[in-house]
């Protein structure tokens, strides 16, 4: 049996609708990765995070759910579920993931601002102002909504004076650059992800990898915004070696995680064949740079001597 | 048996990015989905194109399944957006049916 | 007959760099030739060919006052006309040189036999000796040529031919059997790329037409007899009259459409609308005045009331001889007129073909109506009459993809709430036309295809034609498309109604369009000298590719006829008119209509029309009296020929002896030999000065074409000029070195 697609969408939607959110979570999650850095709550440049790092251990948790869900009786109570959705925050009720989890997520956070203070750029952050920019809805192409909330966001932008921002992810990068700009009269917005940002700036790393690595480009920042060579550059800088791989760059393949709400089991399925793939010559550590595919790739790698990282753990 | 409804196409979208028309069968999408769609990537702009409502709905799961991840996008010889096509018939699915 | 028998015979033995002495021993074969009676000289050299050769041959002829020449080399097709020429620039006529095959025939053939190779050689050489000897000195026929073309049919192909031959000088008779000019480019409408209407370039030529002198148009002419030959044929034409005799302008005309009671299917329209026994095939049709359809006309006498009408009812036919030196044809194709019942045609009221589409679409105005119903889905059936897996049309007609889509984007901007829904078997808008195609695609025509192992079906329902197909596009899943319209896109097809090919004797293909001489090579010539074809009537063509035909055919026309001389081949039949009975078996042979009975001295015989004939020979034989000779095949020279063919050969030499003399080799003279090599010979040897070299290297450097070039290193190494290095260079080709 497969699982209700309207009711899933309809859930979401609503959230965004409602609570600005996909899955609202307390600010203290979105925010408390940022604690002790200090940085400026105003500025003309922000670091904008779109939730994504923060989102993904629950967005994660409740694709396990869901999955359970996928070929039970139970998946029928999700309609019941979007009906007292749209009264009370169900995703308040759902047993969050380990601290531990969301610690790993903060984390690299906390090590791309720091890696940006440390190479001298300046900017902000909105703190618990920031929201969620809504890709998820729009991918899944409830455009109403989205179209509410992106001008949401964008006036959020606008009343904070900001005129440039610095995106950590793929997703919001797309969606403030490329997508916004479709939908809301003109829009005026500086985008980089912090990947071009630190290209062009002289970095350190700290923690360089003492073996070969295998880079995993990300399908948005590949073929979408052409943020290729970057990654890149800012390894080979600090002498890592990285393998060729024939599917990869622009030919690069998906980790499967856009479709792990909807069809979880079909997500794990594609996430695995990527990782044969990106192991085809023996490489036992891949880096991404997107928190979807991290936590896809993970997901997939368990139990094997593979280790998928985020390029910003060796900052 | 299907009916053609080539006005179905107009009511579907008006965006100016939607173009499954440009589509030359070549079959480049189906063989390079990482996916593998139950129903081709092609044959869902085929549909759309030839105004096939019922064939849509019958194969909505497939709209969705889409990865969005535009490898077929990268390599296709006559620059149909596909997976612009694919989230406007999701927009039309919800909007239709699901009534979201 | 006594001949003088020619006395001073040069032979000149060609070993062809190695391509004929490494099998046929040409120092026997001279030797063995040498005491033929006649024979005066016999040389072997390495390239006959060759300028230096050539120039040898000239010196030895003129120095020994030689009479004729036999040259045993390659095949008379590579080097018939260079040996030729030879024997011009030497002072000799040039039909007193022979020539034999010692290549092909001989050395190429045996290569596993030489002995007997080099025993043919002999005798091959021996008869072109015993022939030559017999051999008389000729003048090439030279016939008179007018410099008048009559150009048959005045479509656009024909309009244009007429106005470049008459600018170049010739006398041009435009012949057309339809009272108008135009033909189906008139009926057109808008065509592809320009959207310019087929009637204004129709209009636009036929202005151009009016300004020259040397045109004169005939129209309502057919054409009813054909006497003569190249460069002075005879075309009976007969002239179908007007039955307007003065100026008729366009209120009178108007007048008489209104008055005339008869009433017909209108051809140019292709029966959508009638037409009265008085009209025009449209209103700006030219020649300007209208005509009188005498078939349909029953002298009723109501026209004859209308004022300045110059109606003459009585006006009869005319025929007239017109002697021209060229005929060129331009009389296009008709549409595909699908059989009762394919795809709904004649059976189902809204089925049209698509020349009436286009008639339908360039009449329409306002809205778009056919039988009085609105149209708003057009449905396009692809490929009838065309590429037929089980009819006779196995060709694709070639025009008919780009010109129902053309319709289909032209029908679009007219009236934007029409949907185009094209059925096809695979578009091809080739070349440029690729852009309809995209056009039509981006304005939402919907393209569906089938194979010819199901063919769709069509049904009337109510006021609208279901077509039921499997769509190849859609993996052969069953679709339904609903049309108020369905268009059949019809193909070329030669001609019904022709009448010119049989008078002319063209030949027609096995397509049933007019045959070229070659299609590649000769693609605008007939078998018949004088008679071009350009044009649909020979395949089926779009207006672009008749115009480069219809250009290339004037450029051949004038290049042959324009000089007012011909020049021809003095090889054909002659006939003894001493021996000739006539009995008419060679005229009722003849495939080319050579014979013609005359009187002679009271006696009816033969004669051969020089101009005509090909000197085939196969008329030689037939005759039971033996009164034709082929020139240069008589009986007399045949038999010659036979003779010294089967005459013993005997070789005085000991061939082992010769065999090891040819090991240790036969170039002591290196500096002779070097000096008779080929010009590329030579350069060969200068760029390997230098160093080693590869062959597609030599070529760069010399600048000659590396088959060329690979062909001349092998002699020069058969002769021991270069050899390998033994290396390979990175190309992995040998390399060249000079031998010292």
């Amino acid at each position: 049996m497969s699982l209700p697609i309207n009711h899933i969408i309809g859930l979401l939607s609503d959230n965004l609708k409602l609570r600005k959110s996909v899955l609202p979570l307390s600010k203290n999650s979105i925010t408390g990765w940022a604690k002790g850095l200090n940085i400026p709550k105003n500025g003309n440049t922000v670091l904008y995070t779109g939730h994504m790092y923060q989102l993904m251990p629950s967005i994660a948790f409740l694709g396990k759910i869901i999955g359970m869900l996928e070929n039970s009786a139970l998946n029928k109570t999700l309609g019941l579920g979007r009906f007292f959705n749209k009264i009370i925050n169900v995703s308040m009720f759902i047993t969050w993931p380990s601290r531990k989890m969301r610690n790993l997520y903060d984390k690299r956070l906390r090590n791309i601002a720091e890696m940006l203070t440390r190479s001298g750029v300046e900017y902000g952050y909105l703190y618990g102002k920031e929201m969620y920019t809504g890709a998820l809805i729009y991918d899944m192409g409830v455009d109403d909504v989205f179209i509410k909330h992106a001008h949401r966001v964008y006036q959020l932008l606008k009343d904070n004076g900001v005129t440039s921002v610095i995106t950590v992810d793929p997703h919001t990068t797309e969606m403030l650059r490329d997508i916004y700009p479709k939908f809301i009269k003109d829009y005026k917005l500086e985008v980089k992800s912090y990947l071009e940002v630190l290209n062009e700036v002289d970095i350190k790393l700290n923690n360089i990898p003492d073996k070969d690595v295998v880079m995993h480009d990300s399908c948005i920042y590949a073929r979408g915004l052409d943020v290729l060579n970057q990654p890149v550059k800012i390894l080979e800088k600090a002498g890592v070696n990285i393998l060729d791989l024939n599917d990869s760059k622009k030919l690069t393949q998906c980790c499967g995680g856009p479709i792990e709400s909807l069809f979880p089991a079909k997500s794990v399925e594609i996430a695995k064949k990527r990782v044969d793939q990106l192991n085809k010559n023996g490489c036992k550590e891949i880096v991404s740079m997107c928190p979807i595919c991290l936590f896809n790739l993970q997901h997939a790698a368990e139990n094997t001597e593979i280790q998928v990282k985020d390029i910003s753990e060796y900052f | 048996m299907s009916k053609l409804n080539p006005d179905f196409i107009l009511e579907f979208s008006t965006d100016e990015e939607f173009n499954p028309n440009a589509c030359i069968n070549c079959g480049t999408c189906s063989g390079l989905c990482p996916i593998g769609l139950d129903a081709l990537p092609r044959k869902l702009s085929r549909y759309i194109v030839l105004g096939l409502e019922d064939k849509i709905l019958e194969e909505k799961e497939s709209y969705f399944q889409c990865l969005l991840c535009k490898l077929c996008v990268e390599n296709c010889p006559t620059q149909v957006n596909i997976s612009s096509n694919v989230r406007t018939a999701r927009n039309y699915i919800n909007r239709k049916i699901y009534k979201i | 007959m006594k001949k003088d028998l020619k006395q001073k015979i040069g032979v000149y033995i060609c070993e062809c760099g190695g391509n004929i002495s490494d099998y046929v021993d040409v120092e026997k074969v001279a030797k063995a030739v040498e005491n033929e009676p006649g024979v005066y000289l016999v040389q072997t050299t390495m390239f006959t060919c060759s300028d230096s050769a050539q120039i040898e041959i000239i010196e030895g002829i003129k120095e020994n006052n030689l009479d004729s020449m036999v040259v045993a080399s390659c095949s008379p097709k590579l080097h018939l006309l260079t040996f030729r020429d030879v024997a011009k620039r030497a002072g000799l006529n040039q039909y007193n040189y022979v020539h034999a095959n010692i290549r092909e025939q001989c050395s190429w053939a045996h290569s596993d036999r030489t002995e007997e190779a080099t025993d043919k050689a002999v005798r091959l050489v021996r008869a072109a000796i015993a022939k030559v000897r017999l051999s008389e000195s000729l003048e090439t026929i030279e016939i008179e040529a007018k410099n008048v073309a009559a150009i048959v049919g005045a479509g656009v192909s024909g309009l244009r031919s007429a106005i470049d031959l008459a600018d170049q000088g010739t006398q041009v008779y435009l012949i057309e059997r339809d009272h108008f000019v135009g033909g189906r480019t008139a009926q057109w409408g808008k065509l592809f790329p320009t959207n310019e209407d087929g009637k204004e370039l129709v209009e636009r030529l036929y202005k151009q037409i009016k300004e020259r002198e040397n045109i004169t148009v005939f129209t309502g002419a057919d054409i009813q007899s054909l006497d003569g030959s190249v460069g002075d044929f005879k075309l009976g034409v007969k002239i179908s009259p007007r039955h307007i005799t003065g100026a008729c302008d366009e209120e009178t005309s108007d007048q008489l459409y209104k008055v005339c009671p008869q009433e017909t299917d209108d051809e140019f329209n292709f029966g959508l609308t009638k037409r009265k026994a008085i009209y025009k095939n449209y209103k700006n049709a030219y020649p300007e005045n209208p005509v009188v359809d005498m078939d349909l006309c029953d002298k009723c006498g109501e026209c004859l009331k209308v004022t300045n009408s110059n109606i003459n009812l009585e006006q009869e036919a005319e025929n007239i001889t017109l002697n021209v030196g060229a005929i060129l044809l331009n009389t296009g194709f008709d549409p595909y007129e699908p059989k009762d019942g394919e795809f709904g045609y004649k059976t189902i009221d809204n089925v049209i073909t698509l020349p009436q589409f286009r008639r339908l679409l360039d009449m329409s105005n306002g809205s778009l109506e056919y039988n009085g119903k609105s149209i708003r889905d057009i449905a396009y059936i692809y490929c009838v009459g065309s590429r037929q897996p089980d009819g006779e049309n196995k060709h694709c007609s070639r025009y008919c993809c780009t010109s129902a889509i053309q319709s289909a984007l032209n029908v679009k901007s007219k009236y934007s709430d029409v949907r185009n829904f094209h059925i096809n078997r695979g578009i091809r808008t080739y070349g440029k036309q690729e852009t309809c195609y995209v056009d039509s695609t981006k304005q939402g025509d919907v393209y569906l295809q089938f194979f010819e192992k199901s063919f769709p079906t069509l049904e009337k329902i109510g006021d609208k034609t279901i077509i039921t197909l499997n769509d190849a596009l859609t993996d052969n899943e069953t679709m339904e498309v609903s049309a108020d319209l369905v268009v059949l896109v019809t193909g070329m097809v030669p001609r019904k109604e022709d009448t010119v090919a049989g008078i002319l004797k063209v030949p027609i293909g096995s397509d049933k369009f007019y045959n070229e001489i070659h299609t590649k090579l000769r693609p605008v010539e007939t078998v018949i000298d004088g008679i071009f074809i350009a044009g649909a009537c020979q395949s089926p063509k779009n207006i672009r590719a008749t115009m480069a035909s219809t250009l290339s055919a004037t450029a051949k026309a004038n290049s042959l006829i324009s000089t007012g001389k011909i020049e021809l081949e003095p090889i054909i039949a002659t006939i003894d008119t001493n021996l000739c009975e006539w009995c008419g078996k060679c005229d009722e042979l003849c495939s080319y209509n050579a014979f013609e009975k005359v009187e002679i001295d009271g006696k009816m015989v033969a004669q051969v029309n020089k101009a005509i004939c090909k000197g085939c020979g196969a008329c030689a034989p037939i005759c039971e009296v033996n009164a034709i000779n082929i020139i240069g095949s008589s009986d007399e020279e045949v038999e010659v020929m036979i003779d010294a063919f089967v005459k013993d050969v005997q070789f005085i030499e000991d061939h082992k002896a010769k065999e090891a003399e040819k090991t240790v080799g036969k170039t002591d003279d290196t500096e002779k030999l070097k000096k008779a090599l080929p010009e590329i010979g030579k350069k060969i040897l200068q760029s390997l000065e230098s160093e080693a070299k590869s062959v597609p290297e030599i070529a760069a450097d010399i600048q000659h074409p590396a088959d060329d070039v690979l062909y001349y290193l092998m002699s020069l190494r058969k002769y021991g000029f270069v050899k390998e290095t033994g290396e390979i260079n990175d190309d992995e080709y040998y390399l060249y070195e000079l031998k010292q």
